[in-house]
């Protein structure tokens, strides 16, 4: 806690106006799990759609001569009877891009375009058949919401601390599937994910009534100081009350620096255009992914963008694989412009994108058309913070269903991105009454066929 | 403080430790100890607390001062800041009593039952909403006559007993037949309001699933660690790895409630259900030329897909779908239930196949469906009651606690943990069950009760985790005070009111809440009651005192829960749209909506920033956070935006400023300012009766409006 004099020193620069430096804001709470050397990555670009994306329509080619047949599979959902279901045809065209060569659908010809900077993982698998539990297993590594897990940012926020005293650490940014994928758990809610509204409000109350002006506001706050000072003496050691200073500092450091950060009035067209900003299609998500890249450029580390999220997700086409169609035109290019413009600023080395939802689709169908949820194998894609580009990592099965060659379970991507941030994942505990808690307790580790 | 209770219960489920043989205190009888010799106040928590003080050497502080007590009592028993005109007149009583009157007048008040009913509704997993989309809370609609029978039964001193055994029986009088003077027996009358205290295990139903097994495996969680102080929760996969819980006790304790199943009731009057019916005839007589239209004219395509779907399926399959539902076998019905997603036909599938012209036929009956208004449903409420025919099916193990994986081969009696030898099930499960928690021998049942008081009042019980009493929930600090409450609390019927009463006038409770350097030194974390702990104010008193300070605070009892939030507009379809929330936006921040449903928010974040929980697990103890979006909401909130204007307006009312800034102090933080803090706000104000307004939102953001000293 600051002592008073600390306190009217840095009042004197002004609430609204001063940068609090590293006063008081956490550091990293596992320093014994951080890997010797720079780390590769400094911050993470988690990108979620949400209901789970078709990877046979996507990144996971398969032959179509399947088609129509009958396979041996389960029920829907949480229904895991036995059942005959019969596989759909694969409507999409698949081209081959870059030197890789690796093959793109048409849903996502822009990524193509970028397809060198990335690897595919093509071998994911999680425990979970609903939406619901696999985003709670995706999110905390545990297939279960027994207890309150925290989630891989939080993870993250706790064990590196914070580099930039004025910005939360962990953000996200649109709706999520599940509160989960914001929670802090056991962990506290200081590293919970703060949630940004893209637009020009990223947080309540961020902005002063348009009654109040600037300056009014300014001199309330000095005002605010002097008149709190008896009362701050006598509770002086009662730790809120520190506290509550520290927070009159945050939302004062969060009023100066976020509208400036949300305000895209000084990026030039051109590096709007490649987020497709302006384009109605592209216009929401390519407005976060410019939002992410500013935040990584004010030293958030994790940022995690949740596409299409509400309820089940609107990736969940089990009624038409046609649905997946505006999502792909929505998410394609905003990805694909975000990769180009991390790279020619470079910060693509320093920044690792993460592209993934909670599972894949089946090869079979559920309505004629659209297809089932598939934990037993989808696609992952990451790209920069030391990921070699141009990589197919694991298969599943000629049909699409399992991961057989190389299969990666979900933990194996939150070990890559610990990582690539440079922890270690199997020294990252949380230690309470003589039990360690970990994130990862299954897997084989970092993909490690996918680092530099 | 919550977090680090669902540590302990995520340590007991996981720890492959032995259960330690020692003897847990909570489950030894409650012992009647001799108050120790008593203090000046001449209340026995003195008495007990000074022996503690003595041994440690702390030199307890001494009283707040009058205006501190007020508000402190009053936001503590009622949730409300002390008005100006109760300040003076506490102010001016000097008798002696002047204290034990107010705390009686507060008691008094019908809003103390508004605010110790979100205490309970906490403990209860109270919640306006909650559940996935497409399948929410059954009882949502009349769930907030579950809140306001609470009110109404702590207004009244409901016995505690009563108070338990009505949420679970509907009934405060248990269902034992009692002998009348005249030598009958009789079972006593259901008073008939006790049906509302049922939304407690109605609540837990959700639409689709299977209601029943959410109603009794919810009532078993709920009521072991609200009433038992019980994790009873960890026995559900597997039995209690530290407390004396087995797995079978976990089911035995949800075989009471299994034969539960969920029932409307009707609230309309006649007259009421008379206008409902004739409006719903209307309805249906123009629909239903509408639908057969809709029908004929979709029907081929229907079924055209339909037989290009069943055409799609296994050979043996198609066969078992094409026979008529009385024909099939039950292995045959359920495959045939299997399959029934894969054949099921959406409207927009047939408007694929449509040629266009009958498209646009569609769409106009579509439209003139659509256009029919079904009348508003009338009002009702969800009460459960047992179903004669569920009583006779056996309750199983579940597999992980998987409604859908019952273990056959363990099929389990009814009953519960620690069940004495002589099970009596006679006037029924959950009677005979009620019958030995409200039992004045419980060890259990008064201790959790007095414990949890205690808190509310302190903001830390005697001992600290309120729904764990097992051995990882640690032990009292005080064990011989808890046990003198918990005898006299059942010595003297249960009287939630005598219980206040006593807590709140002794000496514990009026002491000064300033940390004196050297009691903070002894004991930091003031176990012992050197002072009285310095409160953040927790949301709806927060909501409250702004509201109240502006003169907008409506204080009406009971009603609808209002909504403050905007729900996105793409997102609200499973937001109800019947009327079920209000929207008036000044009432007591106790009524505003709780809970969680995927699609779109319920809960405003103001009470998520505020630290309030969703409603879909207990909730014991509310964490006390200090944050910046808090400090956000303050500073820039509409709502303290308009009312900084009406307490501004308020206060230019008085004759002058500086009578303004002291009405706005009083408003505030309940006293007038100081000497030096009146020239500081009169050196802010300079002389404009304009600044009164940046003078009002200073007051809503000093540490003093958001404690309670």
């Amino acid at each position: 806690m600051p002592t008073r004099r600390q306190f009217l020193q840095r009042s004197a620069n002004g609430f609204l106006g001063a940068a609090a430096g590293a006063l008081w804001a956490a550091d990293g709470k596992l320093p014994g799990a951080l890997l010797p050397g720079e780390p590769r990555a400094k911050s993470v670009i988690y990108l979620f759609m949400c209901g789970g994306v078709s990877h046979i329509d996507t990144f996971d080619p398969k032959d179509n001569k399947f088609a129509g047949t009958m396979m041996d599979a389960i029920g829907f959902g949480d229904n895991n009877a036995a059942m005959k279901r019969p596989v759909i045809p694969i409507l999409r065209t698949y081209k081959q891009y870059g030197k890789s060569g690796i093959p793109v659908s048409d849903w996502f010809p822009n990524v193509g375009g970028v397809i060198d900077d990335i690897s595919v993982v093509r071998s994911m698998y999680c425990h979970q058949t609903n939406h619901f539990p696999a985003v709670i297993e995706h999110t905390t590594g545990k297939p279960l919401r027994q207890f309150e897990h925290p989630s891989l940012g939080s993870w993250v926020t706790y064990a590196l601390g914070s580099a930039n005293k004025n910005l939360p650490s962990f953000v996200n940014i649109g709706r999520p599937s599940s509160p989960v994928q914001l929670t802090g758990g056991y962990l506290g809610a200081a590293h919970s994910a703060t949630p940004f509204q893209p637009g020009d409000t990223p947080i309540p109350n961020l902005v002063p009534p348009a009654s109040s002006t600037r300056a009014a506001r300014e001199k309330q706050m000095q005002a605010l100081l002097d008149w709190n000072q008896e009362f701050r003496a006598d509770y002086a050691l009662d730790s809120e009350i520190g506290a509550r200073l520290q927070a009159y500092e945050l939302a004062g450091n969060l009023m100066r620096t976020a509208p400036a950060i949300v305000d895209f009035a000084n990026e030039p067209t051109h590096v709007k255009d490649l987020y497709g900003i302006g384009a109605k299609e592209t216009d929401d998500f390519g407005r976060q992914l410019l939002l992410a890249r500013r935040l990584v450029e004010n030293g958030v580390r994790f940022i995690q963008i949740c596409h299409a999220g509400g309820g089940n997700g609107s990736w969940d086409a089990h009624g038409d694989m046609a649905t997946h169609a505006p999502l792909c035109r929505a998410v394609d290019k905003p990805i694909a412009g975000l990769i180009a413009d991390l790279k020619q600023r470079g910060l693509l080395d320093s920044t690792l994108v993460v592209f993934t939802s909670e599972f894949g689709r089946t090869p079979w169908s559920q309505n004629t058309t659209g297809r089932d949820h598939n934990g037993k194998g989808f696609s992952t894609l990451l790209a920069g913070g030391g990921v070699k580009g141009g990589i197919v990592e694991g298969a599943t099965d000629e049909v699409g269903y399992k991961a057989v060659d190389r299969p990666h379970y979900i933990s194996d991507l939150q070990a890559t991105i610990l990582n690539q941030m440079g922890l270690n994942y199997q020294k990252m505990d949380f230690h309470a009454n003589g039990r360690a808690f970990k994130l990862i307790e299954e897997g084989t580790g970092p993909i490690r066929a996918i680092l530099r | 403080m919550r977090i680090s209770a669902l540590i302990l219960l995520a340590v007991a489920a996981i720890a492959w430790a032995q259960p330690p043989k020692v003897k847990l205190w909570s489950l030894q009888p409650v012992q009647k100890p001799a108050v120790p010799a008593l203090t000046p106040s001449g209340n026995p928590i003195d008495a007990f607390l000074a022996v503690d003080h003595k041994a440690k050497g702390l030199r307890p502080n001494g009283p707040a001062d009058k205006l501190t007590l007020l508000r402190r009592a009053s936001f503590d028993i009622t949730g409300l800041p002390p008005t100006p005109a109760e300040q003076d007149a506490f102010l001016a009583d000097a008798a002696p009593d002047a204290y034990a009157r107010l705390i009686d007048r507060l008691l008094a008040s019908e809003q103390h039952g508004v605010r110790w009913a979100r205490h309970w509704l906490d403990v209860l997993r109270y919640a306006d909403l909650d559940g996935l989309d497409g399948s929410v809370m059954t009882a949502a609609p009349g769930i907030y006559r579950w809140r306001d029978w609470m009110i109404q039964a702590l207004n009244d001193d409901m016995p505690y007993d009563q108070f338990v055994t009505a949420q679970i029986l509907g009934n405060r009088y248990g269902g034992r037949p009692q002998l009348t003077v005249f030598g009958t027996r009789s079972r006593p009358e259901v008073n008939p309001a006790d049906r509302f205290a049922l939304g407690f295990l109605a609540r837990s139903a959700l639409n689709g699933g299977d209601r029943n097994q959410e109603v009794s495996i919810n009532a078993v969680e709920t009521i072991s660690a609200g009433f038992m102080g019980m994790t009873v929760g960890c026995a559900k996969c597997h039995d209690h790895r530290f407390d004396p819980i087995k797995q079978t006790d976990y089911y035995a304790m949800k075989a009471l409630f299994d034969p539960l199943v969920l029932r409307r009731v009707d609230l309309a009057t006649p007259d009421e259900i008379y206008a409902y019916s004739k409006a719903l005839d209307a309805y249906r007589r123009a629909k239903d030329p509408i639908d057969r239209d809709i029908a004929a004219l979709t029907a081929p395509y229907h079924q055209k897909l339909y037989d290009e779907r069943v055409a799609m399926l296994p050979p043996d399959v198609r066969e078992i779908v094409r026979k008529p539902d009385n024909k099939r076998t039950v292995a045959e019905q359920k495959t045939a239930d299997d399959y029934f997603p894969v054949l099921r036909i959406d409207p927009p599938k047939i408007k694929e196949i449509m040629p266009k012209e009958e498209i646009v036929r569609y769409d106009a009956l579509l439209k003139q469906q659509g256009a029919l208004k079904r009348p508003a449903d009338l009002p009702a409420h969800w009460i459960v009651e047992e179903d004669s025919a569920r009583r006779k099916e056996p309750t199983y193990i579940l597999t992980s606690g998987d409604p859908a994986k019952p273990e056959k081969d363990k099929p389990v009696k009814p009953g519960f943990p620690f069940q004495p030898a002589d099970l009596d099930f006679r006037d029924g499960l959950r009677e005979g069950f009620v019958s030995w928690l409200t039992d004045k021998d419980n060890p259990l049942f008064a201790r959790v009760a007095v414990n949890r008081v205690w808190q509310w009042h302190f903001g830390e019980g005697l001992q600290k985790n309120p729904s764990d009493f097992g051995l990882l929930g640690g032990r009292p600090s005080h064990p011989q005070l808890l046990d003198y409450l918990a005898s006299e609390f059942v010595a003297h019927n249960y009287s939630m009111r005598w219980l206040h009463k006593l807590i709140l006038t002794s000496d514990a409770y009026r002491r000064s809440s300033k940390p004196e350097p050297a009691s903070h030194k002894t004991d930091p974390s003031n176990t012992s009651l050197w002072r009285f702990r310095l409160q953040r104010l927790e949301a709806e008193p927060l909501w409250d005192a702004i509201l109240s300070s502006a003169g907008d605070l409506d204080l009406t009892v009971g009603g609808k829960s209002f909504q403050v939030v905007n729900p996105d507009k793409k997102q609200s379809i499973f937001l109800p749209k019947d009327g079920t929330f209000a929207t008036k936006t000044t009432r007591r921040g106790a009524y505003m909506t709780r809970g969680f449903i995927p699609s779109t928010e319920v809960m405003a974040h103001f009470l998520q920033s505020f630290d309030v929980d969703d409603g879909r697990t207990p909730c014991p103890v509310r964490t006390q956070t200090v944050t910046a979006p808090q400090a956000l909401f303050t500073m820039n909130d509409r709502m303290v935006e308009s009312a900084s204007a009406k307490l501004a307006t308020r206060a230019a009312a008085e004759p002058d400023l500086p009578a303004a800034a002291r009405r706005a102090f009083r408003e505030t933080i309940g006293r007038p300012p100081s000497a030096t803090e009146m020239d500081r706000a009169l050196s802010f104000l300079a002389n404009d009766p304009a600044k009164l307004k940046d003078l009002a939102w200073l007051l809503y953001n000093l540490d003093e409006f958001l404690f309670v000293k």
